[in-house]
C-alpha cells in the first residue's frame, strides 16, 4: 500500500482510501483496468463503455440519445461553455458540458456551440446540451459499475 | 429555428432522459418500460404544474 506513507493526517488518508477503493477492485489492490477503461471510453464517446463490455444494445441506445440531445441542443442555438471565472455560475455549466466528452472536444476545435442568444430556443438548447453531458456521466459510471462487478 | 414551443421541447427532453434513466436503473424490459413511463409522466405533469405555479407570480 504505497499511498499510505505519503499521508499523515487521518482525514486525508480516509479520503484517499475512499477514492482508491473506487478505482481498485475489491481488496486485491490490483487496479481494475477494464473498469477504468470502460469509464473513460464511456465518457469519451457516449455508450462506448457499454459496447466495450459487449452490451451493444445499451451502448447504441445511449449513443443515440446523447447524440440526439446534443445535436438538438446545437440546432436550437444552445451554448457549450468553456471554463471561465468571470461568471462563476458558468463553471457549473462547463462541468455539465464536459460530460459530452468527444462532442465537447470537437466543439472547442471546430468552434461550434457558441450559442445564439437572439433565438428563442437558446436556453432550451443550452439545457439540452448540459443535460446530455450529465446523463453521459451517469452512463459512464454505469459502465464502470458493470465492469467492476457491482452491477449486472 | 426548430421547436419554438417550449412545451414540445420539454416533452422531447423528458423522452430522452426517461429512456436513459429507465435503462440505467432497471434491468428487465417490462420494468424498464413501466419505470420510463412513470418518470415521463412525473416530468411532464410536474413541469406543467410548476409552470402554472410560476404563472401565479405574474398576476
Amino acid at each position: 500500500m504505497y499511498y499510505s506513507h505519503s499521508f499523515t493526517r487521518k482525514t486525508e488518508k480516509n479520503l484517499l482510501d475512499l477514492a482508491l477503493r473506487f478505482i481498485y477492485h475489491g481488496d486485491s489492490m490490483q487496479i481494475d483496468v477494464k473498469a477504468v477503461s470502460s469509464l473513460l471510453l464511456g465518457w469519451f464517446v457516449p455508450g462506448l463503455g457499454h459496447v466495450y463490455l459487449k452490451k451493444y444494445w445499451k451502448g447504441g441506445i445511449f449513443f443515440a440519445c446523447i447524440l440526439g440531445m446534443t445535436c438538438l441542443g446545437l440546432f436550437m442555438g444552445g451554448k457549450i461553455y468553456s471554463f471561465q471565472t468571470e461568471n462563476p455560475l458558468t463553471i457549473l455549466a462547463f462541468f455539465s458540458d464536459i460530460g459530452n466528452g468527444l462532442f465537447y472536444i470537437l466543439s472547442r476545435i471546430f468552434a461550434f456551440g457558441l450559442g445564439n442568444l437572439r433565438t428563442a430556443t437558446f436556453e432550451f438548447g443550452t439545457a439540452y446540451i448540459a443535460g446530455a453531458g450529465l446523463l453521459n456521466f451517469l452512463i459512464a459510471l454505469d459502465a464502470f459499475d458493470i465492469a467492476s462487478g457491482k452491477k449486472k | 429555428m426548430i421547436w419554438k414551443s417550449h412545451l414540445f421541447s420539454m416533452i422531447i427532453y423528458a423522452v430522452f432522459v426517461c429512456i436513459v434513466l429507465a435503462i440505467l436503473r432497471r434491468d428487465d424490459r417490462k420494468s424498464q418500460i413501466k419505470y420510463g413511463l412513470f418518470l415521463f409522466l412525473v416530468m411532464v405533469i410536474g413541469g406543467l404544474l410548476f409552470g402554472w405555479f410560476m404563472y401565479l407570480f405574474t398576476l
